[in-house]
């Protein structure tokens, strides 16, 4: 028997705006102290009241519009209630009923079109560290701004899942509405996984895999479920629906609290929070400072970076930007690539980027053959220095001392110094004698002669003519 | 409508409350007490008419992104909670 597999997704995305969804309290609890990032509105007081972000509807609109959504001009708040010690509310404010961003689709790489089906605005909860006979919470995290993303079980293999996971992570970093930190939970997976015959007309009971947070997670926790859900089908068993827990280490899932259903609950509009009512033109105007998105960068590069390049450094949003800033957009990612894929080096080896001058200074020596490829990129190297990367390109060039001979006047002079010394009247003789190749060996002595900063193909263009 | 002891019993555990036999009795009875005096709302028809979420009439209140000094620091906060170590709540163990 044959049986195919379908997925769906949902996605919490963290929102990097200045203020927690409810409160004006730091959103930004990277490393700070437990508990320094809260108010009686997060410890939910009696009395207290949340107050809505108005940035975070903004940054709603442009995670809408990144995924081709419609978004919705009117959107409300309800109430899902839960007891777990990581939200004292003993309520989650989410968007049950009315989501303020509709439907759209992301593209995946192969082309495939992955439908979303809603997203909507909640607040994220606190953490919880479980010690032997006790937990500990901390309460800074309690309504981060979240967009919960769920997508139509369009997918249909661990690649799909992946691509999927990747593309959403590209297009939320894109739209600069997260810090898109993947180890720090800025994005988490949940992950819904069932199997049918092939032909079935309805899909079969699905297995939730909750909160993964890395593309290879998500990649292999479908992976798993695929073979776990094949093996009990063949053995004729049912699927249970359960939600999953998944343990990188091992690369299994285990099965944890069986799942509330919807109805407990016990859902209820929000009355604190009155109802969003967008005009058109607001909506029109927040979705118009969508910044670039990867695909407006594929259009703007192709044919100037290759393909499989262009690939590797869309991974990097703030590099994109400032290779739209630079004018030799070729050279200049060249020294990226060779920088990020030759030389292994990461993703914070990016954060603090050379300025456009700087990059646009060196691709103009390099181009007047004041640099050569060897030199120019021991230039670029420096620009991640803490001590000489903010200086001038041509200073940084002159401090390595890489700057080539191009006065041709100058350099006429050494050759002729190089012709007249004994040691290369053989080599003279044997180039006139039809040699080509002994021109190397001139050429060398040039360089030799002028301390490496004679341009090689200079100087053997005035040695031809001097031999010839 | 009837509600049984095992409706109790679930709602208690949704809750985290744990009941005596007599509480369990009598919140059966209040709430379909309750229920039952709601549900004559059931009766009006209100076919075509837009559910009402809030009575203020109100709309789109929201604040700028700023962040403001809390009065409560965290030691005030803290200082709420039955039991706390390393600056955080203490709480039985829950997995």
């Amino acid at each position: 028997m044959k049986y195919i597999p379908t997925i769906g997704i949902e996605c919490h995305v963290q929102l990097s705006t200045k203020t927690k969804l409810f409160s004006e309290v730091d959103n930004d609890a990277r490393g700070k102290e437990p508990n320094s990032c809260v108010s009686p509105v997060d410890y939910a007081l009696p009395g207290m009241l949340p107050r809505l972000n108005g940035e975070a509807i903004k940054f709603a609109i442009r995670a809408g519009r990144a995924m081709n959504c419609e978004i919705n001009a009117s959107s409300r708040f309800d109430r899902k209630h839960y007891f777990y010690p990581d939200s004292p509310k003993g309520y989650q404010i989410t968007q049950f009923y009315h989501p303020i961003i509709g439907e759209g689709y992301v593209e995946l790489p192969d082309g495939k079109k992955i439908r979303i089906e809603h997203a909507h605005l909640e607040g994220d909860a606190g953490k919880l560290t479980h010690f032997d006979t006790y937990s500990l919470v901390d309460l800074n995290r309690v309504d981060t701004p979240l967009i919960e993303i769920v997508s139509m079980p369009d997918m249909h293999s661990a690649k799909d899942a992946h691509d999927y996971a990747k593309a959403l992570w590209r297009l939320m970093c894109y739209a600069e509405v997260t810090n898109g930190d993947l180890y720090n939970g800025n994005m988490r997976f949940d992950v819904n996984v069932s199997l049918a015959e092939e032909g079935a007309a309805e899909l079969g009971t699905r297995a939730e895999v909750k909160n993964l947070n890395s593309f290879k997670s998500v990649e292999r926790a479908v992976e798993y479920e695929i073979k776990r859900q094949t093996k009990l089908l063949e053995k004729g068993e049912k699927i249970i629906q359960e939600t999953r827990g998944w343990n990188d280490a091992t690369g299994e899932t285990t099965g944890q609290r069986s799942k509330e259903e919807a109805k407990d609950y016990r859902y209820m509009p929000e009355p604190d929070l009155p109802p969003i009512n967008l005009s058109s033109e607001f909506i029109e105007e927040e979705s118009k400072k969508l910044p670039l998105m990867p695909k407006d960068y594929k259009e703007k590069f192709t044919g100037k970076i290759a393909d499989d390049t262009l690939e590797v450094l869309l991974d990097y949003p703030a590099l994109m930007k400032k290779l739209a800033e630079t004018k030799d957009v070729k050279r200049v990612s060249n020294w990226f690539a060779s920088v990020l894929l030759a030389e292994e080096k990461s993703a914070e080896y990016l954060n603090d980027l050379p300025t456009a001058k700087q990059l646009d200074d060196l691709s103009e020596m390099t181009k007047k053959g004041e640099l050569s490829s060897t030199g120019a990129k021991e230039v670029f190297l420096k620009f991640f220095d803490p001590e000489m990367g903010k200086r001038e390109t041509k200073v940084i060039a002159k401090e390595l001392n890489v700057i080539q001979e191009n006065d041709l006047g100058e350099l006429e002079k050494i050759v002729d110094e190089v012709l007249a010394n004994p040691a290369t009247k053989q080599a003279q003789e044997d180039f006139k004698n039809g040699q080509e190749k002994v021109i190397g060996f001139l050429v060398g002595q040039v360089m030799k002669a002028s301390k490496g900063k004679a341009n090689p193909s200079s100087a053997q263009e005035i040695l031809r003519k001097k031999l010839a | 409508m009837k509600i049984t002891r095992e409706d109790i019993l679930h709602l208690a555990k949704l809750s985290n409350f744990s009941l005596s036999e007599d509480e369990i009795k009598s919140l059966g009875t209040d709430l379909e007490n309750i229920i039952g005096y709601i549900s004559e709302l059931n009766e009006l028809d209100t076919e075509g008419v837009e559910p009402t979420y809030q009575v203020f009439e109100m709309e789109n209140v929201w604040r700028d992104d700023e962040i403001k000094e809390q009065e409560a620091s965290r030691e005030d906060l803290l200082n709420l909670t039955t039991e706390s170590a390393q600056d955080q709540i203490k709480v039985p163990k829950v997995l």
